[in-house]
């Protein structure tokens, strides 16, 4: 993802409540996953939004850190699986009516 | 804005803790990045977000309560947030997606791979089958042949029916069915063969079996006759004395297999004369009251 990405302090203001600690820990941990700019991290707003994600689960949610990998790897697997469906439909949607029909009888018939 | 007690659905004296265990118990059920597929969760969020941004923070609670401040009192989620789920749903590549996927062929994506092939992010696929029908002679089925078809886009086919053809078989023409996607295989066209009934012969798996109307001269002394079979016309030595329902074997005359070429079974009936003169009705009725004979006794007693 490309488009403006922002230091680790900008990082943790946006997000507000979260430490630079945590966030170190995470990052090595491999939930996060920021672009290196020499020894300096930079993060864009698919990690912006995936930190205030964790936090969410983990200061509001109480999701332990122990289980966040669950969860994560769950959410991650998720949205893959979603990516995946949506292209396969927009398959489905440029193939002519009569394909589209046997398609939308197969799957209402398999509930 | 709607009364931040009623968004959590706690009372007004409520405790900061219950207020914090309603909130908790509400994000998790509505958290948009949870429920990717809630379209109204994100605006539940919000809300709920909002109302406990209030509420869970006992100084802005008392101002709410005083009225100091109304339910809009201040938003907390920036106005313009991104929620992950927006991100995560961008496209195929996304950072985190890759995470979870792919060290090894066989892992990740089975569901796509089963149909794409082993790559699930390629849309190359296979062309459908085509199905038809046609149908065959007897003689050609058993015998094998070369037909010439023309399909459904007026395209010609060379089709090979293979000797000791089945009624019903199905002939899979490899790539004669629709073109692949993106550089897919094409596939199949399936033919689906009928065999003509034929007036003499009949089929039993390799074998052939027919009918040879025989006089009862020829039954009685022997005889040579000819005989149709599906190679062609062969000599029959039908030995003296055969009755009705003897069955004669032509080695090697029926249809070919695997195993070996089947043979053809001719089955003898004898046949009277259509106009059977005085003669001879008198001289068999003669001869049978000097010679009787029962053909009926092994049937045991007839009804």
């Amino acid at each position: 993802m490309t488009g403006h990405m922002i230091a680790e302090k900008e990082l943790i203001e946006a997000v507000g409540n979260l430490e630079a600690d945590a966030l170190r820990r995470w990052i090595d941990l491999g939930w996060v996953l920021p672009h290196a700019d020499g020894d300096q991290a930079r993060f864009d707003a698919s990690d912006v939004a995936r930190v205030r994600l964790i936090c969410e689960l983990h200061y509001e949610l109480r999701v332990e850190e122990d289980s966040l990998p669950v969860v994560l790897s769950l959410l991650d697997q998720l949205y893959a699986a979603r990516c995946r469906l949506r292209a396969l439909l927009s398959a489905v949607e440029a193939q002519p009516e009569d394909v589209r029909a046997s398609i939308a009888a197969r799957v209402k018939a398999q509930g | 804005m709607a009364d931040p007690y009623e968004v959590l659905g706690v009372g007004r004296e409520a405790t900061q803790e219950e207020i914090r265990k309603a909130y908790r118990r509400l994000a998790k059920t509505t958290h948009p990045d949870l429920h990717p597929g809630d379209k109204g969760a994100e605006a539940r969020f919000k809300d709920i977000a909002a109302a406990y941004d209030i509420l869970g923070d006992e100084k802005k609670r008392a101002r709410f309560d005083s009225g100091e401040i109304d339910a809009s009192g201040a938003e907390r989620q920036p106005p313009g947030r991104e929620f992950y789920r927006q991100h995560a749903e961008a496209g195929p590549g996304f950072k985190y997606e890759r995470r979870w996927q792919a060290s090894g062929p066989d892992s990740g994506d089975d569901l796509f791979a089963q149909m794409f092939g082993r790559r699930g992010a390629s849309v190359r696929a296979r062309g459908s089958d085509l199905a038809y029908t046609m149908s065959v002679g007897f003689t050609e089925a058993a015998n094998g042949a070369k037909k010439r078809v023309t399909m459904a886009d007026g395209k010609t086919l060379d089709l090979t029916i293979p000797a000791g053809l089945q009624d019903g078989q199905t002939l899979r023409l490899r790539g004669q069915g629709e073109p692949g996607f993106e550089g897919g295989e094409p596939g199949d066209a399936l033919v689906e063969v009928h065999v003509e009934p034929h007036p003499l012969f009949r089929r039993d798996g390799n074998n052939i079996r027919s009918i040879l109307p025989v006089t009862p001269g020829e039954a009685l002394a022997g005889a040579k006759v000819r005989v149709a079979t599906v190679s062609g016309p062969v000599e029959l030595a039908v030995p003296k004395g055969s009755n009705t329902g003897r069955i004669l074997r032509l080695r090697g005359k029926g249809v070919p297999s695997p195993q070996g070429k089947g043979d053809h079974l001719v089955e003898l009936q004898v046949v009277l004369p259509e106009h059977a003169d005085e003669e001879l009705v008198r001289s068999l009725t003669a001869w049978e009251a000097k010679h009787p004979y029962d053909p009926r006794k092994r049937q045991g007693a007839q009804a």
